[in-house]
């Protein structure tokens, strides 16, 4: 198991090394030149002669050889140095940090109610297979799936905001904001999540353990929750974490239409405004959150679940 | 296995079995299933009317998709333009049929692209083994760890936003589950004695590949194909809501909602057809998808109590 583990260890090592180098040289192959755009930020004028530009250049040791300046680069990024925002000036890391927590917060609202439905739901639909409220909740997910955020958010905006004023239709202040788009944000996990919980509670319930549970004359419903839910939740919990890494940088679309300030209107904002700092640090950020809840989630299977830990120790 | 809802009687699987040597036309076949399954059979109907008005869309949208009629700004319905008139004065109805064909075709490429490169890997992978193996299969956990906007986003920075940029990012991101799948299946059909008895007839890898892998796997992968096929639609379609997409004056669906969103509290139809285009468009494909996947699932199910 070790081994196990410390081959995923030195797979998410490599996977953050390559992903840092090609954030790393987005500046030099670009649209944007970092020296000009630097400029503009410094002097406030882009029609600066060749020489100036030239000697900005070398102030910033773009002369030296790539791979040192990724070297460079790489060693303030670990300390958390990215330079400052071309747009505001201020040190980068804290942008991106305070963007993280937004998007942790709306991230995890939207899963947790997502998860909250889908579990009873999914657990009740596989209980009465073929029943009409199997067929209602199958119909609801698969509608749920193929709605697209970018809709379903101006649709209750007009709904809750416009027409019946409950809740606020943009911007981040105080709870009752993280609601629309939370709840924006939901529908599709929750169709996959409930879709995945049904299919998980069915092999289960034909399990032996339950099978021989309940046959010894313990009632259905005690069968479950002692026996069956938390087997059944497994493959949701995955899907969960799966998620989670996908939304903490891809939520970009609920983030701008509701003006969310979290990592994926970061991450779009500095592209259209060509910040690049911003833009390298907010990828960095995003992956290495992303692949580190990947990591973790196959580490906590590993450990967690004797069959997978017996099938990764001989592999 | 999930259980079915619609269960197919051995009997009837068996006739299908016999038949579809003859049969190899994809709507055929849909059509032959659709015979036992009424959702499917309406899912299809729906897309294959989709399909059909945005083929004949030089034909039936009357009006040019970026002529303005300024006068008419916000019109309602009307016998002339049937979805009324847009904030600059352009006809909805034909704008819709424009930009359909964006959306739809950009994901239609994206998908074969993907499934092709996919389908390619993933049987390499299987066939060659060993490092080769490992070596792609880190190469798809990797992929599937980044969202696929922010992969958009990043090539957008890079190479500028339109229509090439889209393609190549959905594809970067889309050929990891087919790449997975046909692996997966490859490794089975591998073991199997028809290709132990081709490597004694002395076979390349590239003819096992090609004459024996891969004409096994075609029908998981378009099975595949058409359960992504509403994300594509969706993701391609938040890309060019962000107008990293396709631009002006080109639209497609989510363009125009994007255009229409400022005026919201003015004129709601003018955000809710084009989403519900997209959703319409994107729920009869994934239904499609889930009936050839229960298709697939019943069959095996019966070969294996027959064996």
């Amino acid at each position: 198991m070790w081994i196990f583990i410390l081959r995923r260890l030195a797979v998410l090592a490599l996977a953050l090394l390559v992903v840092s180098f090609l954030v790393f040289l987005i500046p030099y192959v670009g649209e944007t030149d970092p020296v000009r755009a630097l400029a503009r930020a410094r002097f406030g004028r882009l029609d600066l002669d060749a020489a100036a530009i030239e000697a900005l250049r070398i102030e910033l040791g773009m002369h030296r050889p790539l791979l040192v300046q990724y070297l460079d680069w790489l060693g303030n990024a670990v300390i958390g140095d990215f330079g400052n925002s071309y747009m505001s000036r201020e040190p980068v890391i804290e942008q991106v940090w305070s963007a993280l927590k937004v998007s942790i917060v709306l991230t995890l609202a939207a899963l947790g109610f997502a998860f909250a439905v889908a579990v009873p739901c999914g657990s009740i639909a596989a209980l009465r297979q073929g029943s009409a409220f199997d067929s209602i909740i199958k119909s609801l997910n698969q509608a749920f799936v193929a709605v697209p955020e970018y809709w379903l958010a101006p649709m209750s905006i007009l709904v809750f905001a416009l027409y019946l004023g409950w809740l606020p239709s943009a911007g981040w202040r105080g709870p009752e904001s993280v609601i629309l788009p939370a709840l924006a944000l939901s529908l599709r996990p929750m169709g996959y999540f409930t879709q995945v919980m049904r299919a998980s509670m069915i092999d289960v319930l034909n399990s032996p353990h339950i099978v021989a549970a309940h046959s010894r004359g313990l009632s259905i419903r005690r069968t479950l929750i002692a026996h069956g839910l938390r087997n059944a939740m497994l493959p949701v919990i995955t899907l969960f974490s799966v998620w989670m890494a996908g939304l903490l940088g891809g939520a970009v679309v609920i983030e701008v239409i509701f003006a969310v300030p979290g990592m994926g209107r970061l991450v779009y904002s500095a592209i259209v405004n060509g910040d690049l700092p911003v833009l390298q640090a907010g990828l960095v950020a995003i992956v290495t959150f992303a692949v580190l809840i990947n990591t973790l989630t196959d580490l906590a299977y590993t450990v967690l679940n004797p069959v997978v830990r017996f099938n990764n120790a001989a592999a | 296995m999930p259980q079915l809802e619609t269960p197919v009687s051995p009997d009837i699987v068996k006739g299908m079995r016999s038949r579809m040597g003859n049969v190899h036309m994809a709507w055929s076949f849909l059509a032959h299933l659709s015979q036992h399954n009424r959702t499917l059979l309406l899912a299809s109907s729906v897309f294959a009317t989709v399909i059909v008005l945005l083929l004949l869309t030089p034909w039936i949208a009357l009006h040019d998709p970026s002529s303005m009629t300024l006068s008419g700004r916000f019109s309602g319905p009307s016998a002339e333009h049937w979805l009324g008139l847009d904030h600059l004065g352009r006809d909805v109805f034909s704008r819709l049929l424009y930009g359909g064909q964006f959306s739809v075709s950009i994901t239609a490429i994206t998908l074969v692209i993907a499934a092709v490169v996919g389908t390619l890997l993933g049987a390499i992978s299987a066939r060659i083994g060993g490092a080769v193996d490992e070596f792609l299969m880190r190469i798809v956990d990797l992929v599937i760890s980044f969202p696929d906007v922010l992969v958009a986003l990043f090539l957008v920075a890079i190479l500028g936003p339109g229509y090439g940029t889209l393609i190549l990012a959905l594809t970067l991101t889309g050929w990891t589950p087919f790449a997975r799948m046909t692996r997966g299946l490859a490794l089975e059909i591998n073991a199997k004695d028809y290709i132990r008895a081709a490597e004694i007839l002395g076979c390349s890898r590239t003819f096992i590949i090609l004459y024996h892998v891969l004409p096994n796997v075609l029908r998981p992968l378009a099975t595949i194909a058409f359960l992504r096929f509403g994300h594509k639609l969706i993701t391609v379609g938040s890309l060019s809501f962000l107008g990293l997409g396709v631009q002006p004056p080109d639209t497609d669906w989510a363009a125009m909602l994007a255009e229409a969103l400022p005026y919201l509290d003015r004129a709601p139809f003018l955000v809710l057809i084009p989403g519900l285009a997209i959703f319409i468009t994107a729920l009869s494909v994934t239904l499609i998808g889930q009936g050839l996947e229960a298709h697939m699932d019943e069959k095996m199910k019966w070969r294996h109590d027959n064996k």
